[in-house]
């Protein structure tokens, strides 16, 4: 229940173990695991020394490999060996096919809505793989620091639509990781920065990756980020590149059969090669084997501009539209921060420093920047560091609306408005005793339902029958911190909550997410319920030290007796089964109590905002944490 | 519940005096420490109850800064808070000079992609805009402050017009990006 969580300011909360908490990039090409530990925060390599993790996985004949172990398969065979699979997070089968054809899987036929791709030991969706590699990197943690991991920050790209967030959600649970939070990955890497420098002023983000583009532009204030507007592209990145340069390669040795995934893989391969041979040096040779014989050729780095230039520009583009939309002028920004891998590319950073007309921060390894601000922020929310100034401010990339007549999207809520954020809205019934109605969510920013985002299909039951256009249903949209939608709907004329029956469009269903739990090696039954028992218990224990530590302070200023006792009544129920065997209990008693203690944390938590707002000026704050520090 | 947040009108959560004119920068300030008390963040660790009270006012809280710092959703909101709680998108001005301007405005917009330099041509139509909303603006916060509020509420129908032109504009210069990305 946390509440020692808000102590009044200035006024240190009880000390509690510190908890091991880590920060995550699950990247397109690249995945990596951060932690802060006694104050420096560092990726953590695996025992052969190697900080990135190839996102690559295998499914092999004796088992699933993840990483360099899986890559060395990407080309003999690639049919099992899945690369780049953030690029179907969230994703239909159709647009996987229009945007990635490029990727050559063998898709299964399945009734549900997310794609899964056929490989010897069964079909495999993205969340699964994802997951897999989830798996690997929180193995390595815990090795690592030898300790139970408490939570993690995931990252995902700023313009991830509800649809991808949720899929990175539900692959981490897969990896039965705790998730404190979905960060921006642009987010992340301005708190890497701005936490060693002190920055303050407006800056860009600007966020190339393998298979993802995001540009973001902040406020920072006093250890307070802020995301004024972000945008961008969530299929647009390096492996692009690789794609120009091997079909380059593909005209230039006159390769007619480019059928096999073997064969596309191993160009693309030597795209990718040359790509970044090209940072260091003027021009490269490449050399292909091709039929009867090999081919051959060189490509320097005049070619090289040619062919990425329409992509860089449409990157530039995007940041034109974020700075517009952030009401920011192009000469009020102070630095551009470069992330992601793809700002390697000589050309990517002349044309941005051309764009903004200002220095570019390069100083922190571009592949790293990402889970190392995940890292510190997982600090932060794990409750390490409780005195800590840092706040993260973030918007909804994309704007949310619904269906209306004509197959028109009716805005609900606009693209970069901060998060969370809640917006109702009434509907009424058109047909007389009608119970029952549909609502129809999509993202982006087109006026056309045929040209936006399906999200999901809610449909609300249970309102009592009236006359129609008597209902009154009001519906309302909440976007919560990760930047994912809750829909609760209620008939105002009844009071009565409507049921909601979720049918995501691209996204995996409460049941299929259990079954997959259910079927993962990792959850055998009786570990899971052992588990969950002594989660359980430690939640009940937290709970209860928390209620006293927070009664000791306030119990008499804002609690009547009955108040007093009543809490007391319910804190002894769970004391008296928390230490037996039935997790259900505990949790019914858990429950019991914080219904009774409703009231009083509210109570709290606005007495607290009053005694800041009130009782103390700004500048006094500023000095208050001074006068702590020394 | 909370009371406190969630039932004070947007203000007063901002220690703000009632007002068409507002102080910006401690908006900002104040915006900032609200969100110290009661951010998601401050509560990752807390129980479902208290992330969900974290979840509604910290929503609250950022509804309350977006309405008070954009000048035509803040003059709307103290309307309402005089009682006049009106649907704009169910009311329209009948001031013919008006609506011929923004006639006029629409033609504009519509064969702006047939010039030879388009951004540039909605860059100024978007400073256009922007003066004629400032001039209005004005007209609603004279016509507040002598409590006329059935001319206010007129200033804020027209102010829905040039809201819509606004985001028009902004549609146009993005698909024009987009073709040039192309």
């Amino acid at each position: 229940m946390a509440l020692i969580q808000i102590a009044e300011p200035g006024e240190s909360t009880t000390a509690h173990q510190h908890r091991l908490a880590v920060g995550i990039d699950l990247g397109t090409t690249n995945s990596l695991v951060a932690s802060v530990r006694s104050g420096d925060v560092n990726t953590l390599p695996d025992p052969d020394g190697q900080h990135l993790l190839p996102s690559v996985v295998h499914y092999g004949e004796d088992g699933v490999a993840v990483g360099a172990k899986a890559q060395q398969f990407s080309i003999t065979d690639p049919l099992n060996t899945i690369v780049s699979v953030k690029r179907f997070m969230g994703r239909g089968i159709e647009d996987i096919a229009s945007k990635d054809a490029h990727y050559s899987y063998d898709f299964a036929e399945t009734e549900s809505t997310v794609p899964r791709i056929k490989t010897r030991t069964g079909d495999v969706s993205a969340i699964e793989v994802s997951a897999e590699i989830l798996k690997t990197l929180k193995r390595r943690a815990v090795e690592t620091l030898g300790d139970e991991l408490n939570g993690a920050v995931i990252t995902v790209p700023a313009y991830f639509d509800d649809a991808q967030r949720q899929a990175t959600k539900d692959a981490a649970k897969l990896a039965d990781i705790k998730v404190l939070r979905l960060l921006n990955e642009p987010t992340a890497a301005a708190v890497a920065y701005g936490l060693d420098t002190g920055n303050e002023g407006v800056i860009a983000v600007y966020d190339l990756g393998g298979g993802t583009f995001d540009i973001s532009i902040l406020r920072l204030n006093k250890g307070v980020f802020e995301v004024l507007a972000t945008g961008g592209d969530s299929s647009l990145g390096g492996d692009d590149f690789d794609y120009e340069i091997a079909q380059w390669i593909i005209a230039q040795a006159n390769i007619s059969n480019t059928d096999t995934a073997a064969t596309k893989r191993s160009i693309m391969q030597q795209a990718r090669i040359a790509k970044e041979a090209l940072a260091e040096a003027e021009s490269i040779e490449i050399n292909i084997d091709v039929e009867g014989g090999q081919w051959q050729g060189v490509l320097d780095r005049s070619v090289l501009k040619e062919l990425l230039t329409p992509l860089v520009k449409r990157t530039l583009m995007s940041c034109r539209r974020a700075l517009r939309d952030a009401d920011i002028d192009k000469a009020d920004i102070k630095e551009v921060v470069m992330v992601g891998g793809s700002t390697r590319t000589l050309l990517v950073r002349e044309m941005v420093a051309e764009f903004f007309e200002c220095e570019l921060l390069t100083s922190i390894d571009p592949d790293k920047v990402v889970a190392t601000g995940a890292a510190l922020q997982a600090d932060v929310l794990a409750g390490n560091k409780p005195d800590d100034e840092m706040l993260l401010l973030d918007v909804i990339p994309l704007s949310l609306g619904i269906e209306t007549m004509g197959g028109l999207v009716e805005k609900i809520i606009y693209r970069n408005t901060a998060i969370p954020v809640a917006k109702a809205q009434d509907f009424t019934t058109y047909k007389d005793g009608q119970t029952a109605m549909a609502v129809h969510v999509l993202q982006g920013e087109r006026e056309l339902v045929s040209d936006s985002r399906s999200l999901a299909r809610f449909e609300l039951r249970g309102f009592p029958p009236q006359v129609a256009g008597a209902a009154r249903i009001r519906v309302t949209f909440q976007v919560d911190a990760d930047g994912l939608l809750i829909v609760s709907a209620r008939e105002e004329n009844s009071g009565v909550e409507a049921s909601i029956d979720v049918k995501p469009s691209y996204g995996l269903s409460d049941a299929e997410i259990e079954s997959m739990l259910r079927e993962s090696i990792d959850f055998a039954e009786d570990d899971m319920h052992l588990r969950s028992l002594r989660e359980q218990q430690v939640d009940a224990e937290r709970v209860i030290e928390a209620l006293d530590a927070a009664l000791a302070v306030d119990a008499e200023q804002l609690l009547s007796q009955e108040e007093r006792s009543n809490i007391m009544v319910a804190r002894q129920a769970l004391v008296d089964v928390k230490d037996q065997n039935d997790k259900e209990q505990i949790k019914q008693s858990i429950k019991q109590l914080e219904v009774v203690c409703d009231e009083y944390v509210a109570r709290r938590m606005n007495s607290n905002i009053k005694n800041a707002m009130q009782g103390h000026s700004i500048e006094e704050y500023a000095s208050d944490s001074e006068a702590e520090e020394s | 519940m909370a009371k406190d947040i969630l039932t004070s009108n947007f203000f007063e959560l901002f220690d703000l005096p009632v007002s068409y004119d507002v102080d910006l920068t401690k908006i900002q300030q104040q915006y900032m420490e609200l969100q110290k008390q009661v951010h998601p963040d401050k509560f990752a660790n807390g129980s479902d109850q208290e992330k969900r009270l974290s979840m509604q006012q910290t929503s609250w809280i950022n509804e309350a800064q977006a309405t008070l710092k954009d000048s035509v959703l803040r003059a709307s909101y103290l309307l309402k808070l005089k009682g006049m709680d009106f649907s704009l998108e169910n009311e329209t001005t009948m001031d013919a000079v008006f609506l011929m301007s923004q006639l006029e405005m629409r033609e504009k917009m519509q064969h702006v992609k047939e010039q030879d330099d388009p951004l540039t041509a909605l860059d100024l139509m978007a400073k256009e805009i922007k003066n004629t909303t400032d001039e209005m603006m004005q007209g609603f916060a004279d016509s507040y402050q002598t409590e006329k509020f059935d001319d206010a509420r007129e200033w804020i129908r027209k102010l829905q017009f040039l809201k819509k032109a606004k985001s028009e504009v902004n549609t146009l210069m993005a698909d024009i990006e987009d073709e040039l990305m192309r």
